[in-house]
C-alpha cells in the first residue's frame, strides 16, 4: 500500500518534471525592460500584460527603476556589461548615450516597422531620439508644461478666473495681486533647482522672449532671467524655488501657497486626489512685445541599449506600445502621445486634455546633444547666481554662454 | 604544537587578505585607474580607454567649484566632528545621572541614528522650508527672527543647515560610544576624589576627561570618517545647492561622474576623498592600538 503510494508519487512527480522540460523549451525569450513609472495605472502595465498574452516568441520581464537612479543604473549596466534588452530614458538625455556610442541603432528595425514610421511622430519627441541621421530610440510618451491656477484665490483676490493671464505682464500683475504674505501665499510658483528640471522649466521663457540656448549672452535670455529675477526680488516668487524639484513646487501649489504654477499633465492624477480647490489649467503665457507661444518637451524615449540580448524582441514591444490603442490610454497618468494620428475620445480632465495637446504645439525639444548635461549645467548655474543675487542676470548668463559656446562649436546643436 | 599550527594561520591570514584585496583594494585601484584616463560613456566597459596622466587632477584643481566643495567638506566634518564630541559628550554626561528612565531614553535617541539617511534628509528638508517649515515656526513664535529664513536656499546658510541635520543625524552614535567608556570608569576615583574634597567640575577635568582621551579621539576619527563620505543626507536636502553651497566631495563626484558623465573628473575627485579618509583612518587604527597597550 504504502510502496503503491510511493511510486504513484514518484510517477507524478516525474510527470510533472517532464512538463517543465517541455514548456521549458519552448518558453518565450525573456525581455528585460527597466522603466521608470511606478504608478500601477500607467500604460505600460496594461501594455506588458497584453503583450505577454498576445504572442508566446517573446515575454517582458520589467522592473521598476526609480526615475532619479535609471541613469546610474543604466551607466553600470553598460560599464559591466549586463544591459536590459529595453529602457525608458528621459529625452534630453538620449544623445548623451547615442552620441557616444552606448546604444543600438534602430534605424533598420524602423524602415521595415509598419507601425513605427517617423512621419507619424511629433518632431520635436523623434528629433530627441535621432542622432547623426540615425534613430536610436522611439519617443514612448510626451509631455510639456502649463500654468496651473487656483481659481478660488483668483475669486477671492477679484481676478476673473475665467480670464487666467495670457502675457507676461498679466502673469506678473495676478501673481502681485494673489501674493498674500500673512496667509504664506506666494503669487507664481515654478522650479529652478540646480538640475535638468530647473533647465526645463526656465527653457519656456528663455524661448519666448526670443532667446535660445546658443545666444545666451544676447539681451533676450536676460530679459527672460530678469522677469523671474525681479519676481523674486518683489517678493511673488517664493526663493525657496531654487531648491525645489517639480513636484515640490506641485505641492505648494496644492497645499495653497502658490497661486499660479508651472507645472506638467503628469502631475494631474496627484492633482485630482490632493488639490481640494478649484484649479484649472493654462497656456504659458507670452511675452507682450514678441507674442512668441512656447513650452519645453519632456518625455520618455525607448532605447535598446548596446549589447542587448534581443533587440528584436525589445522592438516588438516597443510596436506595440506604439499602437495608437494603447496610447490612448496614457492619459489617464496624463501622458501625451508622442504621435499625431493619437487623439483621446472623452479624456479624463478634457479642459487640461485641451490646454496640453494646443501647448505641444509650441513645445521645444532640449538639444539632441550628447553634451547636453554639460550646457544645462552651465545654464543651472546661471539660473542660480542670477535668483540668488550672486551675479546680475547678464553677466550670469555671459558666463554659461562662455561655457557653452565652445562645445556648440565642437558639436553644433 | 605551534608549528602544527602554523599552515592554518596562514588560511586565517589569507581570509581577510583576499577580502580586502577583492573588495576593497580593487575597487580603490580601479577609481586610481580611471582617474587617469579619459572615461565617457563610450568606452567604460572596456579596461583599455586613453590614458591621459593627471590632466583630470589639473582640470579638478582648475575648477572652481572642486576648490568651494573642497572648503566646505572641511568644514562639514570639522564642525560635525567637533559638535558631535561636544553634545555627544553632554548628552552622555547627562544620562549617566541614573535618574528613572535613563537607560530606555538613552536607547530611544540612539532611533535617530537608525533612519535611512534619505528619510532624515527628507525631514529636514521639510523642518527647513521657509513657509511652513517648523524651524522658522518655532524662532518666529519665540521671536527670534523677524522673516522666515531660507534655510536651505541662502547660498551663505545652506551649509550651516545641513551640518545641523547631520549632527542631529549622526550625535547619538558618538553618545553612545562616550556613554560606554563612561561606565567604563571606575566609580572608587570618584569616590576618593570626593572624600578629598574634589568639585565636580574638578572630577570632571581630571577624572572623566583623561579615561575618555582615547575614546574621544577615536569617537572623531569615526566621525571624519562618516562625514567625509556624507552623501544621501545632503543630496535629499540640497543636492548640493544653491550653488554648491552645501556640496560636499562625494555629492560632487557623484554628480561629475552620473549627471555630466565626465566619469575620469569624478574618479579623481573620488582619488582626494579616499587620501584623506585613509590618513584619518590610520590615526584612528594608530589610537586603537595605544588603547590595546593602556
Amino acid at each position: 500500500m504504502r510502496s503503491k503510494r510511493l511510486s504513484a508519487g514518484l510517477l507524478s512527480v516525474a510527470a510533472a518534471l517532464s512538463l517543465v522540460a517541455t514548456t521549458a523549451m519552448a518558453a518565450p525569450k525573456t525581455v528585460t525592460l527597466w522603466h521608470v513609472f511606478n504608478l500601477d495605472t500607467d500604460m505600460i502595465y496594461g501594455g506588458i500584460e497584453a503583450f505577454n498574452k498576445a504572442q508566446d516568441e517573446y515575454r517582458i520581464e520589467a522592473r521598476v527603476v526609480p526615475a532619479t537612479s535609471m541613469v546610474t543604473e543604466l551607466i553600470k549596466a553598460t560599464a559591466t556589461g549586463s544591459v536590459p534588452d529595453l529602457a525608458t530614458l528621459d529625452n534630453p538625455v538620449v544623445a548623451s548615450f547615442s552620441g557616444q556610442g552606448t546604444l543600438t541603432d534602430l534605424s533598420p528595425l524602423v524602415a521595415k516597422s509598419e507601425i513605427v514610421k517617423p512621419g507619424l511622430y511629433f518632431e520635436g519627441p523623434w528629433a530627441s531620439a535621432q542622432w547623426q541621421g540615425k534613430t536610436f530610440g522611439v519617443p514612448r510618451d510626451a509631455n510639456t508644461l502649463a500654468l496651473y491656477y487656483n481659481a478660488d484665490m483668483f475669486r477671492a483676490k477679484g481676478l476673473d478666473p475665467d480670464k487666467p493671464p495670457r502675457t507676461w505682464s498679466e502673469l506678473r500683475a495676478a501673481a502681485e495681486k494673489l501674493r498674500d504674505p500673512a496667509k504664506n501665499v506666494y503669487g507664481f510658483g515654478f522650479s529652478a533647482i540646480q538640475a535638468e528640471e530647473g533647465v526645463f522649466q526656465f527653457l519656456p521663457f528663455l524661448t519666448q522672449a526670443g532667446g535660445s540656448i546658443d545666444k545666451l549672452d544676447q539681451p533676450e535670455a536676460t530679459a527672460a532671467l530678469d522677469f523671474l529675477v525681479d519676481m523674486m526680488k518683489a517678493g511673488i516668487i517664493s526663493k525657496d524655488v531654487i531648491n525645489q524639484r517639480q513636484y515640490e513646487v506641485a505641492n505648494t501649489f496644492m497645499a495653497g501657497n502658490t497661486a499660479i504654477a508651472f507645472g506638467g499633465p503628469w502631475e494631474l492624477p496627484r492633482m485630482e486626489k490632493e488639490a481640494k480647490f478649484d484649479w484649472r489649467l493654462t497656456l504659458l503665457p507670452v511675452k507682450d512685445d514678441k507674442n512668441i507661444a512656447a513650452s519645453a518637451l519632456g518625455g520618455y524615449v525607448f532605447v535598446v541599449p548596446k549589447g542587448a540580448k534581443q533587440p528584436e524582441g525589445a522592438f516588438k514591444f516597443i510596436e506595440f506600445m506604439s499602437d495608437p490603442k494603447i496610447l490612448n490610454e496614457g492619459w489617464k497618468t496624463g501622458r501625451l502621445a508622442p504621435r499625431t494620428d493619437v487623439k483621446v475620445e472623452n479624456p479624463r480632465w478634457p479642459q487640461a486634455y485641451g490646454i496640453y495637446r494646443e501647448q505641444m504645439q509650441s513645445a521645444k525639444a532640449r538639444g539632441p546633444h550628447p553634451q547636453w548635461p554639460d550646457i544645462s549645467k552651465a545654464l543651472q548655474t546661471a539660473i542660480q547666481e542670477a535668483l540668488t543675487g550672486a551675479k546680475p542676470s547678464a553677466q550670469a548668463l555671459q558666463d554659461a554662454a562662455k561655457k557653452i559656446q565652445p562645445i556648440l562649436a565642437k558639436t553644433p546643436l | 604544537m605551534a608549528k602544527a599550527q602554523q599552515p592554518l594561520l596562514y588560511v586565517f591570514l589569507a581570509i581577510p587578505v583576499t577580502y580586502l584585496v577583492a573588495l576593497i583594494g580593487f575597487p580603490v585601484f580601479y577609481n586610481l585607474v580611471m582617474s587617469v584616463q579619459d572615461v565617457n560613456l563610450g568606452n567604460i566597459s572596456s579596461m583599455i580607454r586613453p590614458f591621459i596622466g593627471l590632466d583630470n587632477y589639473r582640470e579638478v584643481i582648475a575648477d572652481p567649484s572642486f576648490r568651494k566643495v573642497f572648503i566646505n567638506s572641511i568644514l562639514f566634518v570639522g564642525v560635525n566632528v567637533v559638535a558631535q564630541i561636544v553634545i555627544g559628550l553632554s548628552v552622555a554626561l547627562f544620562f549617566s545621572r541614573e535618574f528613572p528612565g535613563a537607560g530606555l531614553l538613552r536607547g530611544l535617541l540612539l532611533a535617530a541614528w537608525m533612519l535611512p539617511a534619505l528619510v532624515v534628509g527628507a525631514l529636514w528638508k521639510w523642518i527647513f522650508a521657509t513657509e511652513y517649515g517648523l524651524a522658522n515656526a518655532a524662532l518666529t513664535s519665540l521671536g527670534l527672527v523677524d522673516a522666515g529664513v531660507h534655510w536651505l536656499s541662502d547660498p551663505r546658510i545652506a551649509l550651516t543647515s545641513v551640518t545641523i541635520a547631520n549632527i542631529w543625524f549622526g550625535m547619538p552614535f558618538s553618545m553612545i560610544l562616550i556613554a560606554a567608556a563612561l561606565i567604563a570608569i571606575p566609580r572608587e576615583l570618584y569616590e576618593a576624589a570626593a572624600l578629598d574634597g574634589a568639585g565636580a567640575v574638578a572630577r570632571f577635568r581630571y577624572i572623566t576627561l583623561p579615561s575618555l582621551t582615547a575614546t574621544l579621539l577615536a569617537v572623531a576619527c569615526l566621525v571624519t570618517i562618516y562625514t567625509m563620505r556624507a552623501f544621501d543626507l545632503i543630496y535629499a536636502m540640497t543636492q548640493g545647492g544653491p550653488l554648491d553651497a552645501s556640496n560636499v566631495l562625494p555629492l560632487l563626484s557623484y554628480q561629475f561622474s552620473f549627471q555630466q558623465f565626465k566619469f575620469g573628473i569624478g574618479s579623481a575627485i573620488g582619488t582626494f576623498s579616499f587620501v584623506i579618509v585613509f590618513v584619518v583612518a590610520l590615526v584612528y587604527v594608530r589610537t586603537l592600538k595605544k588603547e590595546a597597550v593602556s
